[in-house]
């Protein structure tokens, strides 16, 4: 026995004996995990209601998202702010619960629900502990279907949206994306990011009524479900119970104003005081479900997303000009922008706009290196694995499917996608999309400041910070 | 008949008996592995095979409250270097090797602590600790990275405090009225006087101490297979050396707290805020846990008393935060000294003498009558699902390992650290309301919008008393 325990120890430390290893490389590794998701499970209710069922037992918990097409694009021109309000103002009262009660219940869940609106869509969200799950249901069908907007409420969220707007409007990169979104899309739908006060002193319970009984029907929602789900079966029944007595009504279409065509201008967006510039440069791009989508992303993420891309390696880290340097794609259901951001401090602001320039012209004039393309692709594919770690992460992935209308297959597809991108690819929508001749360029910063270095580089146009 | 109703009770009780169950845990049990190596790194591996993603997390015992006069900011300008290259893994690699091989990372500094992490496919766990040993064996500093991160650091400054309404209050003017020990009043983020005058020598001396493996926990959170992990642990960082364990501050606050307020104009705010505080009690201690339950009576949910009342009923508060340890820490990471302190930004139509009052009276209700229970156990169950949830993701899994290891020297208080949260009694909550959050032990910050933005922005900010900030990496 003696013996035997000394023979273990022995063996131990022979396993654990460090090996002699060649710290100058980088470890030998096994290739990437197979990983398959899931499975999906998709269905519908006899009134349309879509159904997207993922059961995941890790934790006892469960996550939902109910998703609308209803999103701030279908906001009236002169009540910029109503999609918006109706989604947060759909959890404080309805035919048969306070506000105070519905805070109450979902609190006594262990959960959340809230809603919130995208561009495209407007999304009911839930979650509870997994023993919940029926009554988290009852809630989130009661909201989408008896909300109330009391009056004592509508007046609270009035004032306290225009206070929050007042808020935004005092940082930086809120004035740039919002600035930047106007010149983008101009009349489209798309263009405002934001409310108006003056809209939203109008909200009133006629119109957040009208939008909820135009744009909240069962026929063009999904009802997503995640985590420790019941059996199919009971399930089914739970959800049937629930949302089956709702009514399909006509689908309103979806509002359809062109983008204006992209073109040079420069407008500087003056904030007095500001000690540095906040620097957008971008036009638009074509939307997800297009064949130069994946090209474009690969090449966005090469450009400018994390760490590892040329933006943040050369403005950054090289040159020293700014702490923050990337480019974002971003793609709504039915438009798109691909744009470079930087902050700078006021002094470099010319040299750090050269450099951002000259980024873009080189990603538009020389094929990706393939060393570069294949670390980037793995990059986007790993990411990609890491969002479905959490429960969260699967709903928000499945919801945001339904909000653009992708595919039921592009999750599974997503990463043989990615990694089918060529580099002749990469640079034909860089010429297309990245080549900053036709982009628009703005600032936000104080104009007695960088003014003068701004003109160097074509006409200003000066905007006042609201 | 007969059978039918036997069944539905047997269920029934089934059912109470599983709620009688879930409400004493979070109803999921976190493996843990703990070791030691023979430098002294501190090793937790955490198996989760489900998906293919591993983390790797690092945490050295030393932040910004370690730091000396004369050198505010260092400890954040140190895990700046951290990211410029080591012996085999020169400038770049790091990043590189991470994220083309599709993973996540970064690293942020804190008052007591120091973390670096990667995300990573799960393949990828060798590599990760190929980088993670070679700049804890062999950082690269040298003149020129140490000027190009300077440089950095004071643009996140400019960036993410100068620039931004509240940031200012709150990072520099905020932990001077609530701490009076220099050690824990001083600027995280340092002055651009300290960060200029640091040198390559004050660097290196740094990394020996603090940096050493006996200094540092090592989690490892995800897809692994414990015997590989170990292996390659030993590999990687077993021939590492120990150093003497640096000496640690005296982190003491002088006794006596006394009220006060300070007003703060704020060039940048739109809108009045506050910035209310109590000195808080010993981590871990019976009135840390009913501080927290507090904090989640006035602050966490939907139903929060907070929200309830102030938000909708008295409409003067527009947005609340709150937090042991805020606005640094959470109560994962309080450390001793910390207080409980939130920030609101509220509603011009009243006064912050009006605001300040109305908190008191929350609390004052707090004080005067036990809790009702059907209240305490909706928070305890908005706390509980709170745990479970913050559970899901390896790195968050990682960073509560890390901090039970580090601060506690008990990786395992996860599985438990939750029923002593949720044993606290509606008088337990009465008392440490009396207790703590009373006027007399109060600081309060006044933040008001400054009329005429045109004014330059240091205005307010001379040049030095920079106080500490939170996080942020790279």
């Amino acid at each position: 026995m003696f013996q035997g325990s000394l023979a273990v120890i022995a063996l131990t430390a022979a396993g654990l004996a460090a090996q002699t290893v060649d710290r100058t490389k980088e470890p030998h590794t096994p290739p990437i995990p197979g990983y398959k998701l899931p499975p999906v499970a998709d269905t519908r209710l006899p009134n349309g209601l879509g159904v997207v069922l993922v059961q995941d037992g890790r934790f006892p918990l469960v996550t939902a998202r109910l998703n609308f097409q209803a999103g701030t694009k279908f906001d009236p021109k002169d009540l910029p702010g109503l999609a918006e309000a109706v989604a947060a103002l759909l959890t404080e009262g309805t035919k048969t619960r306070t506000a105070r009660q519905l805070s109450e219940e979902i609190d006594a869940l262990g959960g959340s629900l809230s809603g919130r609106t995208g561009p495209d869509a407007l999304t009911v969200s839930g979650s509870a502990l997994a023993e919940n799950l029926t009554r988290l249901l009852e809630l989130m069908a009661d909201v989408s279907m008896n909300a109330t907007f009391p009056r004592d409420e509508v007046d609270l969220y009035k004032q306290n949206r225009i206070q929050n707007l007042q808020q935004q409007r005092s940082q930086p990169s809120f004035l740039a994306s919002q600035k930047f979104s106007e010149v983008v899309f101009g009349g489209s739908p798309y263009a405002h990011i934001a409310p108006t006060e003056e809209a939203v002193g109008k909200l009133d319970l006629k119109v957040l009524a009208g939008f909820r009984d135009t744009h909240l029907v069962p026929n063009q929602a999904t009802l997503i479900l995640v985590g420790k789900l019941p059996a199919r079966e009971e399930l089914m029944k739970m959800l049937v119970q629930q949302f089956g007595s709702w009514q399909q009504k006509p689908i309103p279409a979806a509002p359809q104003t062109e983008p204006p065509a992209p073109r040079r201008q420069i407008v500087l967006v003056d904030r007095p005081g500001s000690v540095q510039a906040d620097i957008h440069v971008g036009r638009l791009a074509p939307i997800r479900t297009g064949p130069e989508y994946f090209p474009l992303m690969v090449g966005n993420t090469i450009l400018g997303g994390g760490g590892n891309s040329r933006m943040f390696k050369n403005i950054r880290e090289k040159e020293g000009f700014a702490y923050d340097a990337h480019s974002t794609y971003n793609t709504q259901r039915d438009a798109a922008v691909f744009e470079a951001v930087t902050e700078v401090r006021n002094e470099v602001v010319e040299p750090a706009l050269k450099a951002v320039l000259a980024e873009l012209d080189q990603m538009a004039s020389e094929p990706v290196a393939a060393s570069e393309l294949s670390n980037i692709k793995n990059y986007v594919s790993g990411l990609y694995l890491l969002r479905l770690e959490t429960q969260e992460g699967v709903a928000t992935q499945l919801n945001n499917m339904n909000t653009l209308g992708l595919p039921k297959d592009y999750l599974e597809t997503y990463t043989t996608r990615v990694r089918s991108v060529e580099p002749d690819q990469v640079l034909a929508v860089a010429k297309k999309y990245m080549a900053p001749g036709q982009a628009a360029i703005v600032v936000v910063g104080d104009a007695s400041k960088i003014g003068e270095a701004l003109k160097k580089f074509g006409d200003v146009t000066i905007a006042k910070a609201n | 008949m007969q059978p039918k109703n036997l069944m539905k009770k047997l269920l029934a009780i089934h059912f109470l008996l599983f709620c009688a169950f879930l409400a004493r845990s979070a109803d999921v049990s976190i493996p843990i592995e703990k070791y030691k190596l023979k430098n002294g790194l501190r090793v937790i591996l955490s198996k989760d095979n489900a998906v293919p993603v591993v983390t790797v997390y690092i945490i050295y015992d030393v932040g910004a409250r370690s730091e000396e006069k004369g050198r505010t900011g260092f400890a954040h300008l140190f895990e700046h270097m951290m990211f410029q290259g080591s012996a085999n893994a020169p400038k770049g690699t790091h990043d590189a090797a991470v994220e083309s091989n599709g993973g996540t990372l970064n690293g942020s500094t804190h008052p007591d602590y120091t973390d670096y992490f990667e995300i990573l496919p799960s393949n990828k766990l060798a590599t990760a600790l190929w980088l993670e040993s070679d700049r804890m064996r062999s950082l690269a500093i040298n003149e020129e990275n140490l000027k190009n991160q300077k440089e950095a650091v004071k643009q996140e400054r400019r960036l993410s405090f100068d620039n931004q309404p509240y940031a200012t209050a709150i990072v520099d003017v905020w932990p001077t009225l609530m701490f009076r020990n220099w050690q824990n009043s001083h600027s995280l983020i340092g002055s651009f006087e300290d960060l200029n005058a640091s040198t390559v020598d004050d660097v290196a001396r740094f990394f020996k101490s603090h940096y050493a493996p006996d200094n540092a926990a090592l989690v490892i959170v995800g897809d692994i297979q414990i015997p590989d992990a170990r292996k390659l642990i030993e590999t990687y960082f077993g021939d590492i050396e120990a150093q003497p364990l640096p000496k640690r501050p005296d982190l003491a606050e002088p006794a006596g707290f006394e009220a006060h307020t300070q007003v703060y104009k704020d060039p940048l705010a739109r809108g009045p805020a506050l910035i209310v505080g109590y000195p808080g009690p010993k981590r871990r201690s019976q009135d840390y846990y009913a501080l927290h339950m507090i904090d989640a009576i006035l602050t966490g949910g939907d139903s929060s008393r907070f929200r309830m009342n102030l938000v909708k009923g008295k409409q003067s508060v527009i947005q609340y935060e709150a937090e042991l340890g805020w606005p640094f820490a959470s109560a994962l990471d309080y450390r001793d000294p910390e207080p409980y302190a939130m920030f609101l930004l509220y509603n011009p139509k009243f006064t912050a003498d009006q605001v300040v009052a109305q908190v008191q009276d929350e609390i004052a209700k707090l004080q005067t009558a036990p809790l009702d229970a059907k209240e305490l156990e909706r928070v305890k169950t908005l706390v509980r699902a709170g745990v479970v949830r913050d559970l899901q993701g390896s790195l968050s899994r990682a960073r509560a390992l890390a901090q039970y290891e580090l601060a506690d020297g008990n990786a395992a208080l996860i599985n438990t650290e939750l029923d002593a949260a949720l044993s606290v009694t509606a008088g337990q909550i009465q008392a440490a309301a009396k207790k703590y959050l009373t006027p007399d032990r109060r600081a309060v910050l006044q933040i008001v919008p400054a009329p005429k933005p045109q004014a330059s922005p240091d205005a307010n900010n001379p040049d030095e008393k920079k106080p500490a900030e939170k996080k942020e990496g790279r």
